[in-house]
């Protein structure tokens, strides 16, 4: 290849993130430029939030990032992490990045770096060591729950918050240091769930969904030749890859069920009809808080969530 | 690669010519990213991303959560020295076994493993036992190289038995569990207490003059020896049984994260400080300030190796190696005996941060491609370090042994040592041949409460 | 000369019981975070952030005074020789000089990283403070510690009897 970009991530090398969805984003590279434009993967060189400040400078060329590691600095993004949402990961990404398009790029939040892809994880559910079969029982607990939304909607049940790297998750809950966790299924895998907490509540639809983004050095794709940058920016960056990351993570997720659901002494609650309806209503008062505080960023909120609806049902 | 070979032996010179390790680390890890990411050493481009890469690293590490544990354990060794710990331990061990012959040094050993459970420096363990342990040796005129032999060797004891700052940093530099690495040197720690004690029943067996036994304590003074070490007992169990998990009976769940039980451990020492009258608020200035003074130029260190390490990442070191081994199909296992053997080659000259600093980046993603367990490299890695401390010419127990004591040469130090080194060569084989022993206690982990 | 250096010398009382008082709360809040959440079921939410934060001021504060003593961890290997040549006092001059000369890349790149987390508004996650007051203050320590390596080594090549200390 004529050119070797060198990507910075962060996740557990075994985890999707590394094992599926970099290599994914290479082989659309590749395929898009004749393979012409290459990359490979370097794993730890900073902490989640030295991410972007890392691609800014051209330290790494390319890097995914978490929103909630970075709080005050993403808000928008928080609009497509509320609860309520209906769809798979996939819908959900190639809504994200079609609502960014429209409406979120004007707050320029990611502003120094080229935006590739806008994905989510599934939907997060409550992994407890100990059986949770109602959602009064999330009361009290402590959970490990990222910020942003995510932090929103534990306050709103009365959870504790304990703040840890998803990597330190496994030891936070072997140690019993927390009660349990809010992360999508995939992590009962990726991050071995199903050893430290055996037991699962589910809520259709999740308690939130996590928004990440893939980010690009700026200058590293000004360097390519304009052939290149066009394939890419029509086969790759935006919406197809959105969409592909967003498979993905419904492919884990569906492999994390598997797993739960094949592990003796792993155990799926879902929600009863009326803990359903209570957490709906706790969704409203999020999403009511969430869009005034993306209204504060300049943007039309209400448009963009109503947006993001519709294109997830239309798919 | 040629440049991270380049840049390997770049920072041997400058750590050689005396510079500190985090700026030779730091200097060629910076400008080796540079030429990585520019078109050479002194692009503007490669310079800016490595700036930013240095500038995160620096606020990062200095916030890491992890490293916390650093200052609090030092803190729990320092104050536990105020409360005048290492003395009782020191006695108590004496009323049981110096009526042996050589048990004079033998107490000394078992009263050096017994620091090491509540100090994680093993120069610290050396020179705290050296003042306390010398002494009661001489006035049994007990040889000089005996005697100085067993605390220099019983001190390397004090990073590998929990806490331990070595096993905190290499856990910090792979992203392995720190309560598991803590948990894997309690075997292979009692293993060590239990080897230099036959090292030094092997000496005075050769030389029966070197040991003479020393008085027998009637059952009186042994349970009231022990009676004052219940401190000691008390945090070292507070801390590893509250990492393993043992307090956790519903609906009061005591179990820590190292950070935790760092904080407990040095809260527990301080309050035994205190009550015990060892501590007033000058002498408490004291040791946080030593504390904070250590704790700086460990994360100062931690800094530049992070920084070294990422170049080396990005030079694709690791990978080549990989590269080279799976190429030449070489068994697994002789790798692991070529890493060993630089390891103690290495060891004669290093100190034993300097080392692990230098080498993890490069061994760990070899090591653990091909299939070995990272705890139990942890703890080879420490065991390694542990005897680079006895090995001559360059060995740092020894020198402090030299500081405190000062009328004995290295040499006849060194000389002492022979035997004890010889256990832990026996030791390192035990532990590679049969992981078992490492891995035993932290796979059974977190799963007592249930 | 002298009494600058003496100067030096009392003032960096001032950073270390900075450094202290860090340290003492982190091991208090630790305790009582673990106390609180085991006993009382209510943990420290913000323990972890302000655990970083203290870390932070507890290195950074003492940083200027172990790099200017010989606090800095570095291999003694070849102190024999040196001294054999009667070139230690000039080899301590370099290496302060460049250690001292080397930081200013750094601390400048902390100050605009600092700046950067300024202007996107970053703050913590439940006190919600802001990011770049932690950025400025190492920036800050670590200039202090270049310059005072760097009057170290100018020192050493100038008057080295005023540093006579360092050699206890
Ligand atoms: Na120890
Ligand atoms: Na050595």
């Amino acid at each position: 290849a004529d050119y070797t970009l060198t990507i910075s991530s962060w996740a557990p090398p075994t985890h999707g993130i590394n094992a599926k969805m970099w290599p994914k984003f290479v082989e659309m590279v590749e395929e898009a430029t004749d393979g012409q434009v290459t990359a490979e993967l370097k794993l730890g060189i900073a902490p989640p939030p030295a991410q972007m400040d890392l691609i800014m400078d051209g330290a790494a060329d390319a890097s995914i990032i978490f929103h909630g590691y970075q709080p005050g600095r993403f808000v928008t993004t928080k609009l497509i992490e509320l609860p309520g949402f209906e769809g798979s990961a996939e819908a959900a990404s190639v809504a994200y990045w079609r609502a960014y398009e429209k409406y979120l790029k004007e707050a320029d939040e990611h502003r120094g770096v080229k935006v590739i892809a806008l994905h989510t994880h599934g939907p997060a559910q409550l992994h407890t060591s100990n059986a949770v079969t109602s959602l009064d029982e999330v009361s009290g607990l402590k959970v490990r729950i990222p910020g942003g939304v995510g932090g929103d909607v534990g306050t709103a049940l009365g959870a504790t918050g304990i703040q840890v790297p998803a990597p330190k998750v496994y030891e936070t809950l072997a140690s019993k240091a927390a009660d349990g966790v809010v992360m999508p299924f995939e992590s009962r895998k990726g991050f071995k769930l199903t050893e430290v907490a055996q037991n699962v509540y589910e809520v259709p639809g999740g308690l939130y969904r996590g928004s990440f983004a893939f980010i690009m050095n700026e200058d590293t794709f000004a360097d390519l030749p304009a052939d290149l940058q066009q394939a890419l920016e029509e086969n790759v960056f935006g919406e197809p890859l959105s969409r592909e990351i967003g498979k993905i993570w419904d492919e884990i997720d569906t492999i994390g069920r598997e797993e739960t659901e094949g592990t003796e002494g792993n155990a799926i609650n879902t929600a009863s009809a009326e803990d359903l309806e209570k957490f709906n209503a706790i969704a409203v008062d999020v999403r009511t808080k969430v869009i005034e505080e993306v209204n504060g960023a300049g943007i039309d909120a209400q448009a963009a969530y109503d947006m993001i609806v519709q294109e997830m049902a239309a798919q | 690669m040629t440049a991270a070979l380049i840049g390997f032996a770049l920072v041997l010179v400058l750590v050689l010519l005396r510079l500190p390790i985090v700026f030779a680390m730091g200097l060629v890890g910076t400008l080796g990213f540079a030429y990585e990411r520019g078109d050479s050493i002194f692009s503007e481009r490669g310079l800016k991303a490595a700036m930013s890469m240095v500038g995160r690293q620096i606020t990062d590490t200095a916030q890491d959560y992890g490293l916390s544990v650093i200052p609090l354990f030092i803190l729990m060794g320092l104050f536990v020295n105020k409360g005048g710990l290492a003395r009782e331990l020191y006695a108590v061990s004496n009323a049981f076994l110096g009526h042996f012959k050589g048990g004079i040094a033998m107490a000394t050993v078992a009263a050096c493993g017994g620091f090491s459970a509540i100090c994680g420096s093993s120069l610290a363990t050396a020179a705290t036992m050296s003042k306390v342990a010398m002494p009661e040796m001489r006035r049994y005129r007990y040889s000089d190289e005996l005697s100085t032999a067993s605390i220099a060797a019983g001190g390397t004891l004090g990073i590998l038995i929990p806490p331990s700052v070595i096993l905190v940093i290499y856990g910090l530099l792979t992203e392995t569990s720190i309560g598991k690495l803590f948990v894997a040197g309690i075997i292979p720690g009692v293993l060590g207490i239990l080897l230099y004690l036959f090292a030094v029943r092997w000496t005075v067996w050769r030389n029966p003059e070197s040991g003479p036994a020393g008085e027998k304590h009637g059952w009186g003074e042994r349970l009231s020896a022990l009676r004052s070490v219940w401190a000691v007992l008390l945090l070292f169990f507070l801390v590893i049984g509250g990492l393993y998990g043992a307090f956790d009976f519903h609906p009061l769940n005591l179990t820590f994260s190292p950070t935790e039980a760092a904080g407990m451990g040095a809260m527990g020492a301080f309050l035994i400080a205190l009550s015990r009258g060892g501590l007033s608020l000058s002498s408490t200035f004291e040791v946080l300030k030593e504390t904070t003074y250590t704790a700086a130029a460990l994360f100062s260190v931690v800094i530049g190796a992070q920084i070294f390490s990422n170049f080396i990442n990005l030079a694709g070191l690791p990978e080549a190696l990989i590269a080279l081994v799976t190429a030449y199909d070489v068994e697994p296992f002789v790798v692991i005996l070529m890493i060993l053997g630089i390891y103690i080659i290495l060891g004669c000259v290093f100190e034993s941060l300097s080392m692990l600093l230098l080498t993890v980046p490069i061994f760990f993603p070899l090591v653990t491609s091909l299939g070995y367990d990272p705890i139990w490299f942890g703890i080879v890695v420490v065991v390694v370090t542990e005897i680079s401390l006895i090995t001559p010419p360059v060995g740092l127990n020894v020198f402090i042994l030299k500081g405190v004591v000062g009328d004995v040469s290295t040499g006849t130090i060194f000389k002492g040592v022979t035997p004890f080194w010889i256990a832990d060569i026996f030791r390192l084989a035990l532990i590679v041949l049969i992981p078992w022993l490492v891995l035993v206690l932290p796979e059974h982990m977190g799963a007592m409460g249930h | 000369m002298q009494s600058l250096v003496t100067l030096a010398r009392r003032i960096s009382v001032f950073p270390t019981l900075l450094a202290c008082v860090a340290l003492f709360i982190l091991m208090v809040m630790t305790f009582c975070d673990v106390i609180l959440r085991s006993v009382f079921n209510a943990p420290i939410e913000a323990a972890t952030e302000l655990t970083r934060i203290l870390m932070a001021i507890l290195v950074f504060s003492v940083l200027p005074m172990i790099s200017a003593g010989k606090g800095q961890i570095a291999v003694d290997l070849t102190d024999g020789v040196f001294s054999r040549l009667r070139l230690s006092r000039a080899r301590d001059a370099v290496v302060y000089l460049i250690s001292g000369i080397i930081l200013f890349w750094p601390i400048q790149r902390v100050w605009v990283l600092a700046e950067r987390a300024r202007d996107y508004g970053d703050v913590t996650e439940y006190l919600a403070i802001p990011v770049f007051y932690v950025g400025w203050f190492i920036a800050a320590s670590t200039a202090i510690t270049a310059v005072a390596m760097i009057v170290t080594g100018l020192l050493y090549i100038f008057a080295p009897h005023t540093l006579s200390e360092h050699h206890q």
